[in-house]
C-alpha cells in the first residue's frame, strides 16, 4: 500500500511538471504564399516576295502569324556594269553603312513590311528579256531585343548558343 | 501528535490528497481565466487584448497574400487569401519584353497583433506546358533583382540554391508594420534567346540540321513564401518551426 502511495504521488508531482509543456511547444507560426508565370514564344519565320516590273524588283518581307517581333534588313547584288537604285514611298527604309538597307519598324508576327523597290539602271537600249540579269535579293531578320529600359533594339551581331546537337549518323 | 502522523500516513489520506492534487491542477487554469475575464468585464469591458498571428506578403506595395489568424471569428479560424505573384507586371495587351525590367516590389508587412520574425523563401524555375519542371533550364536567367541584403536582409547561403533562395529579416518586424523591400525588379536575361538545340537529320544524302530554342514555348515561375513566428522565445519557437539556429539579442536576429 505504501508503494501505491508512493506511485501516486510521483504521478501527481510529474503531472504537476508537465503541465506547462503543452504551452511551450506550441509556437504561434503563419505563412503566406504566391506564384506566378509567364510563357516565352520565341523563334521566328519570315519569307520574302518579289514581285519584277519595269525594272524594277519590288521586295516586302512577311513574318508567320506565330513569330516573335523581328527586325529586317535587306540587299541585293548585280554585276558591276549595272546600278541598282533603292527607293520606297513610305521612308521606312533607310540605308546602313554595310550596304544593307533596315526597315524601321518592328515587324511583328502576321504583319509584312513596306515595299522596298529596287531599280535596275544602265540597262543596255533594246534588252527585254529580264531572266538575262542575275539582281539577287538577300534579306535577314533578327528577333527585337530590349535593354533594361524597355528600349527596343536589333542585335545584328548575335549568335546562336548550340551545346548539343541531337540525331544524326 | 502521534494520532496526526497516523492520520498524514494513512492511505485514505494519501489518495485523497492526490485526488486534490489533480482537481486542483485541472481547475487552476480555469480559474485563472474567470479571473480574468471578470476583472476585464468590470474594467475594461471594451479592451481586450487578442494575441493574434498574421502575415501578408506585398507586391508593389499592395497586400497579395496573407494569413491571419481571427479570433473574433466564431470558429477562431485563419483568414488568409493567396494572390497570382507578377499579375500586374505587363501592361494590358503587352507581350513579355526579354531583357527589360520590370517593377517587381516585394516586402512584408505584420498583420497580426503580435510581433514577429519573418524569413522568405523565393523559388524560381520553368515548365513545359504540362507544368512539370525543366532542370536542364537555368533559374539564374529569372533574375529576380534582391536588395537590402545583409543590412535587412540575411541570406542564408546554406539553405540556397539556384532555385531556391532563403532569406531572414534581421529584424524584429512590429504589428502593422512593413519590412524594406527584399526584392525590386524582374528581367528575363537575353541569354534565353540564344540558347538553341540543333536536330541533324540524314535524308536522300541531304543533312538537314534544325534549329530550335530551348526557352520556346516553356514557362518561368517565381514563388514566394513568407514564413512568420512569434516574438517570444524567439530561438527556440525558430528552430522548433523552421529548423534553423538563430541568435536573437536585442530583437536583432543572427544566422548560426
Amino acid at each position: 500500500m505504501k508503494k501505491n502511495t508512493m506511485i501516486l504521488a510521483a504521478l501527481a508531482v510529474a503531472l504537476t511538471l508537465t503541465a506547462g509543456v503543452g504551452s511551450a511547444w506550441a509556437y504561434f507560426t503563419t505563412y503566406a504564399e504566391a506564384r506566378g508565370s509567364y510563357t516565352l514564344d520565341l523563334g521566328d519565320k519570315t519569307t520574302v516576295s518579289e514581285n519584277f516590273s519595269d525594272w524594277t524588283k519590288h521586295v516586302s518581307i512577311a513574318s508567320d502569324a506565330d513569330s516573335e517581333p523581328v527586325y529586317i534588313r535587306v540587299k541585293a547584288f548585280c554585276g558591276s556594269e549595272y546600278n541598282l537604285v533603292y527607293s520606297d514611298t513610305t521612308g521606312k527604309w533607310t540605308p546602313g553603312e554595310d550596304g544593307y538597307y533596315y526597315y524601321s519598324d518592328i515587324v511583328k508576327g502576321g504583319e509584312s513590311t513596306d515595299i522596298l523597290d529596287i531599280k535596275i539602271e544602265n540597262v543596255p537600249e533594246g534588252m527585254e528579256d529580264a531572266s538575262s540579269f542575275n539582281v539577287v535579293v538577300i534579306y535577314e531578320s533578327t528577333p527585337v531585343r530590349y535593354r533594361e529600359d524597355g528600349t527596343p533594339y536589333a542585335d545584328w551581331s548575335a549568335k546562336l548558343n548550340s551545346s548539343r546537337v541531337e540525331g544524326g549518323v | 501528535m502521534d494520532k496526526v502522523k497516523k492520520m498524514i500516513t494513512s492511505p485514505k489520506v494519501s489518495v485523497a490528497a492526490f485526488v486534490l492534487a489533480v482537481g486542483l491542477l485541472l481547475f487552476s487554469s480555469i480559474g485563472g481565466a474567470r479571473a480574468a475575464l471578470t476583472y476585464y468585464s468590470e474594467n475594461y469591458s471594451t479592451r481586450v487584448e487578442m494575441f493574434d498571428i498574421g502575415v501578408t506578403l506585398q507586391e508593389n506595395g499592395k497586400s497579395l497574400s496573407w494569413r491571419n489568424y481571427d479570433t473574433n471569428a466564431s470558429d477562431g479560424t485563419w483568414d488568409e487569401s493567396a494572390g497570382r505573384l507578377l499579375s500586374t507586371m505587363l501592361p494590358k495587351g503587352e507581350d513579355l519584353k526579354i531583357g527589360a525590367k520590370y517593377t517587381e516590389e516585394l516586402d512584408v508587412r505584420n498583420s497580426g497583433t503580435i510581433n514577429q520574425y519573418v524569413r522568405v523563401n523565393i523559388y524560381k524555375y520553368w515548365v513545359d506546358a504540362d507544368g512539370n519542371k525543366l532542370r536542364n533550364l537555368s533559374p539564374d536567367l529569372i533574375k529576380l533583382n534582391l536588395v537590402n541584403l545583409k543590412k535587412d536582409w540575411i541570406l542564408d547561403e546554406e539553405a540556397s540554391t539556384p532555385e531556391r533562395t532563403v532569406l531572414y529579416y534581421s529584424k524584429l518586424l512590429e504589428s502593422g508594420t512593413v519590412t524594406p523591400l527584399f526584392a525590386d525588379s524582374l528581367i528575363i536575361d537575353e541569354m534565353v534567346a540564344t540558347k538553341v538545340t540543333q536536330t541533324r537529320t540524314e535524308e536522300n544524302g541531304y543533312t538537314t540540321i534544325t534549329t530550335t530554342y530551348d526557352y520556346d514555348g516553356v514557362s518561368f515561375c517565381v514563388e514566394a513564401k513568407v514564413d512568420a513566428v512569434q516574438e517570444h522565445n524567439a530561438e527556440d519557437a525558430i528552430w522548433s518551426a523552421w529548423g534553423r539556429r538563430v541568435a536573437v539579442k536585442n530583437n536583432v536576429l543572427k544566422l548560426k
